[in-house]
């Protein structure tokens, strides 16, 4: 066998690793419960409002004076903007996780102690 | 928790500000500390609020009472970090929420970070301490403190509004009034909180200890 396909044997990453079908498990799980409570409340025509606004609304009644956020992002702008944000959150995070927990981080850790 | 711009008044501003600003400092004064003990301490204080970031801004629908809610992450960052660093973290979090998500008011950054970053964090980190100084296993003092930890954040938010608006209304009444828009929703979602605390507590745990000194008591071994 060429060394090379020897050494790129050893090397490869695997496509589903493990930690990746645990988070896709978790996410999947999530997604589920997101899923059927949406479908229950859409079945029984369920608003669905983040207790966030109820309340503020509550708050405005009470003070007689409008509550309103420091932007709006109305429609799908509110979509978007939680999803650029997430999606670098998403990376920052997994950046500093495989910093600290990843297999380098603790073999460095067990070499340490 | 997120209380918009223009419900409170001129007074519960300044207070609220007031008081997250005393602890900010001594949160700056816990960073510099911990930063000098521990190497890993920025990248790990960094991932902590990033994630808080986005844990406090993910809802999720509660069937039940149709409405949708999210965690708070404060009791996690409390265990991870400290509490006072979690002051930090949580006001830079509710300042980016409010200009990039339009989720929650810049007068009311102080009034929020009281409830999520300051009393939501002592109460869940006084927790998670009260029940390993009984030597209760990780993952137990970790979930309880996650639940305690979000309940307190949404009863203090009540408590804010309620102070500030009850006019004529007992304080009382009008705090539970506030505190039932929250409650139903929040209950489930502060078990879910109080599972995923504990996982990740257990996880980091088990990973890496030595970032998280004195976690481990002196009878216990690395799970």
């Amino acid at each position: 066998m060429h060394p090379n396909a020897t050494r790129s044997k050893q090397s490869a990453v695997p496509f589903f690793d493990r930690f990746t079908k645990v988070m896709l498990a978790a996410m999947f799980v999530l997604l589920l419960g997101v899923f059927s409570s949406a479908w229950y409340m859409s079945s029984h025509k369920m608003e669905g409002a983040g207790t966030d606004d109820v309340v503020n609304k509550m708050a405005s009644k009470a003070a007689s004076s409008e509550s309103h956020p420091f932007i709006e992002l109305p429609g799908d702008a509110e979509l978007g903007a939680f999803s650029v944000a997430n999606f670098f959150v998403g990376m920052i995070v997994g950046h500093y996780w495989t910093m600290l927990f990843g297999k380098n981080a603790r073999k460095d850790e067990n070499t340490a102690g | 928790m997120h209380i918009e711009d223009g419900v409170l008044g001129v007074k519960s501003v300044i207070v609220n500000y007031a008081i997250t600003a005393g602890l900010i400092v001594l949160g700056v004064q816990e960073i510099k500390r911990r930063v000098k003990e521990n190497l890993y301490y920025k990248p790990f204080l960094a991932m902590v609020g990033v994630a808080v970031f986005v844990i406090s801004a993910m809802h999720l629908p509660v069937p039940v009472t149709g409405s949708c809610s999210h965690p708070t992450g404060t009791p996690l960052a409390a265990i991870l970090v400290g509490p006072f660093a979690t002051v930090v973290i949580s006001a830079i979090v509710l300042f980016f929420q409010a200009i990039f998500l339009g989720h929650g008011g810049i007068t009311t950054i102080g009034a929020n970070t009281v409830s999520m970053g300051i009393v939501g964090t002592f109460i869940g980190y006084f927790v998670w301490k009260l029940f390993r100084m009984f030597h209760s296993p990780i993952w137990l003092a970790a979930g309880l403190a996650g639940f305690i930890g979000d309940l307190a954040t949404y009863l203090t938010t009540a408590l804010q509004l309620a102070i500030s608006l009850h006019g004529n209304v007992p304080l009382v009444t009008q705090w539970m009034i506030f505190f039932a828009g929250y409650g139903p929703t929040q209950l489930p979602l502060a078990m879910l909180e109080a599972i995923f605390t504990a996982i990740v507590v257990q996880i980091m745990v088990a990973r890496r200890p030595d970032l998280l000194p004195g976690i481990l008591m002196s009878n216990e071994t690395r799970p």
